[in-house]
């Protein structure tokens, strides 16, 4: 019986060892063909690398060369233009808030110095607070 | 760190496989063009900092996640074409032959019946290559022509170390089942002279 089971694994493992020598063949003569390519895509794979190396070098020493001639650090607006016009909206989010914020303080103080039972002018005498804020402290 | 030379000598060594295997994903040229390429720049410029071993395994994932976006735009685009379609008739395969692509170079062998066996038997692993689930071709490629090993592979498919024995064994007994229907057995295929 153990013997039974010896074959089969062994069976099992030469069949496993044909199946890697024909799949090793297939990607041989795939290799093979790879390095067979046209003229075209041959110059064209040369020009994507030396443009990735271009790229490479200029990471290394962490100063990029702009198509204008100029020269920026790692981190350009330009290149980021993604986080400069978050930035932007953002920033004219806030500003409009701020601004929406400041003019509605501006009317509800107005309402309720037109609203309050006490005269307008009670709030321009100046005295008038210190006495309130007095008459709460006697209180 | 690696230096410029190491990344080119290495972009050098893979860039052909990495293009035919595009190929066999995407089945166009030019689009597997663009995604070798921007293979390529998005390494040179997102893993500058990487010592040149851990290449390897960054570019193959970059290129299966470049291929992944494309597939992605793809299927829209193939959605808004689908619903233009209506407006105007393409025009496909009456785009003019440029010889420049049908030339081969480093061509060794001299005999033309074996160059024409090779390039014919080339053509079947080919379409079977594009035929297979793209998992399987994933595995096999990753596996037998990128020489990784189970684990390497396994990791770069996310997948466990039996996935990949799965998917492997079944994309070779489909390759080896096309080739003996078309008479090409292990025997016709080492003729070529093909290392292993």
């Amino acid at each position: 019986m153990s013997i039974d089971n010896q074959d089969l694994e062994n069976s099992e493992l030469d069949s496993q060892v044909n199946l890697d020598g024909q799949a090793k063949q297939i990607a041989g003569l795939l290799d093979a063909h790879a390095n067979r390519l046209s003229m075209r895509t041959l110059k064209q794979l040369e020009n994507g690398r030396e443009r990735a190396v271009k790229l490479h070098t200029q990471q290394i020493s962490g100063v990029n060369a702009n198509h204008d001639g100029t020269l920026s650090g790692i981190f350009s607006w330009a290149e980021h233009h993604r986080i400069a016009s978050t930035g932007l909206i953002l920033g004219a989010i806030i500003a409009g808030f701020v601004i929406i914020q400041s003019f509605s303080h501006k009317e509800s103080s107005d309402a309720f110095l037109l609203s309050a039972e006490l005269p307008p002018e009670a709030f321009v005498d100046r005295g008038f607070e210190p006495f309130l804020n007095d008459g709460q402290a006697k209180l | 760190m690696a230096s410029s030379q190491e990344l080119s000598d290495f972009l050098r060594d893979v860039e052909r496989r990495a293009f035919k295997q595009t190929v066999y994903a995407v089945r166009d040229d030019h689009a597997a063009l663009d995604i070798v390429q921007d293979a390529m720049l998005k390494l040179a410029e997102k893993y500058a900092d990487k010592p040149v071993a851990e290449y390897p395994m960054l570019f193959q994932r970059i290129l299966q996640n470049t291929m992944r976006d494309y597939w992605r735009r793809q299927k829209v685009r193939n959605l808004w074409t689908t619903l233009l379609s209506s407006f105007g008739a393409g025009k496909d395969g009456e785009e003019d032959h440029d010889p420049l692509d049908s030339i081969d170079v480093e061509d060794e062998s001299d005999n033309p019946i074996v160059q024409l066996e090779r390039s014919q038997t080339i053509l079947i692993i080919e379409k079977a290559l594009e035929k297979l689930p793209s998992r399987q071709r994933e595995a096999f490629i990753l596996r037998y022509w990128e020489d990784m090993d189970v684990a390497e592979t396994a990791e770069m498919m996310g997948c466990s170390q039996g996935s990949v024995k799965t998917h492997c064994s079944r994309a070779v007994h489909t390759l080896a089942a096309i080739l003996e229907k078309q008479g090409l057995g292990s025997r016709a295929i080492s003729k070529f002279g093909v290392e292993t």
